[in-house]
């Protein structure tokens, strides 16, 4: 299939950030994120991405690095929220992925907390992938 | 060989001469007088011939201009009467008619609806200003209310390629009330503003019917290589037609709407009608009844709640309840 291509994720469980699609192109795979700040943190807290975020295809050792992001600030510094209402799209994007069907992690910490944004198990289907308009 | 720009506005004089039906061919003097009246700069017989010259080459060098010399009549004349070197002739009254349309344009037209529509009225109005330089002398007696750019309105080029060419679009959605992400697949038909806000309206595939979007909601749009979902712009359209606002209140039909309005709100739709529909039943009091034929909207009970004791709803009771429930 000619790149750029696009999925949607359409997840049934609930998670914060929400991973909605995935754009993968000759470049890079970028990865769509919504975020919405919880009720328990004061003000709505803040985000941020570690610069070692990666990902893996599962029956693979090899990681793909995190390369740019759009929305979001790069660990250490930190994107601060003003209040418990607010909400936030942003993208990340790592070397691209393999362009046949896998299964892929998300990996921002190895030992994650529950603050970390870490993704399991996010299936890629080639016949599920959308091709973009070229102008 | 590029045509300069002193050059170009002389072969206008020279193309309006020779258009004259009132006074055909125009001497060598009297292109050289009116070159000095229209453009205000001493011109030779030499550049004038050097001019006639060069309008007569082919494009692009020069415009093809059928000119010849009619030694009976001792002047220019062209050999083709409908020849005009623009293409279109224009009368006194359609240069003034198109530098009012310019500057009316201007007023109204260009930050309001997209950058590339903006960028096209800039080139009008600049050129008109180039043609006619007393034209921006002129005083304004129109203003409009020009909003700051909103969120989301960047957006509106690739959503009105993708409705003229029929592509549909990815893009991800945030909902307000739901406090929800979501990635959207849409065949998208129109795109409607509402009191300053835009919106696309289109077939989704994740709710798999027509449905609203506002543009400030939507992020990263991508144009997508699909085949593209058509809905019968018949019913759909229709069914803008019989709304006021744009978020109908689901499962809705078009149904009789009665709200009653004090004396004072009551000038006001009498000035201001909000939808075709519309009918003022006014009482001896000044007190009106008006009658509307709707599908209810979000936006008109927002409407009636913005005009707090100056409007009520009469009927249907339940818009009475929804509206109450909506305070609360």
């Amino acid at each position: 299939m000619k790149l750029p291509v696009l999925f949607h994720i359409q997840k049934k469980d609930i998670a914060n950030p929400v991973l909605l699609r995935v754009i993968i192109s000759e470049q890079s795979t970028r990865i769509d994120f919504g975020y919405t700040t919880p009720w328990y943190y004061s003000k709505g807290g803040w985000i941020k991405i570690s610069p070692a975020t990666y990902l893996t295809v599962q029956g693979s050792d090899k990681k793909y690095t995190l390369i740019d992001v759009e929305g979001i600030a790069i660990a250490p510094k930190r994107l601060n929220f003003q209040s418990t209402e607010d909400w936030k799209f942003f993208s990340l994007f790592f070397e691209t992925l393999p362009t046949h069907d896998c299964v892929f992690n998300m990996i921002e910490s190895e030992n994650p907390t529950e603050d970390d944004f870490n993704f399991y198990n996010i299936p890629l289907s080639f016949t599920d992938a959308i091709a973009f308009r070229i102008e | 060989m590029p045509i300069n720009k002193s050059a170009f506005r002389r072969y206008k004089v020279i193309d309006m001469l020779l258009q004259n039906k009132m006074k055909r061919y125009p001497t060598m003097q009297e292109i050289i007088e009116a070159c000095f009246e229209k453009l205000g700069v001493d011109t030779s017989a030499e550049t004038i011939q050097k001019d006639i010259a060069q309008m007569r080459m082919l494009p692009p060098d020069g415009f093809d201009a059928p000119i010849l010399y009619n030694r009976s009549k001792g002047g220019y004349e062209y050999t083709n009467p409908d020849f005009s070197l623009l293409g279109v002739q224009l009368s006194d009254l359609d240069i003034e008619t198109i530098k009012e349309s310019a500057e009316l344009l201007q007023l109204v037209g260009g930050s309001r609806v997209s950058e590339k529509f903006n960028n096209a009225i800039e080139k009008i109005f600049t050129t008109v200003l180039e043609e006619f330089p007393n034209h921006k002398h002129r005083e304004k007696h129109v203003q409009t209310m020009v909003p700051p750019t909103s969120r989301g309105f960047e957006h509106f080029d690739l959503f009105y390629s993708a409705c003229i060419q029929k592509y549909p679009v990815s893009f991800i959605h945030y909902s307000y009330n739901k406090r929800v992400f979501s990635p959207i697949l849409l065949h998208p038909f129109l795109i409607k503003e509402f009191e300053n806000k835009w919106y696309v309206i289109g077939f989704s595939e994740k709710h798999n019917k027509v449905r609203t979007f506002g543009l400030d909601r939507v992020f990263s749009p991508f144009l997508l290589n699909l085949n593209f979902k058509t809905v019968d712009r018949f019913i759909t359209e229709t069914t803008f037609d019989n709304l006021y606002g744009v978020f109908p209140i689901p499962f809705q039909p078009k149904q009789k709407i009665i709200l009653q309005a004090t004396a004072l709100a009551t000038n006001y739709f009498l000035a201001y009608p909000i939808h075709s529909s519309q009918n003022v039943h006014k009482l001896s009091s000044g007190v009106a009844n008006i009658v509307f034929e709707l599908i209810p909207t979000i936006e008109l009970i927002r409407l009636i709640l913005s005009q707090g004791n100056q409007l009520k709803i009469i009927s249907p009771d339940w818009l009475v309840t929804y509206t109450k429930n909506m305070c609360e």
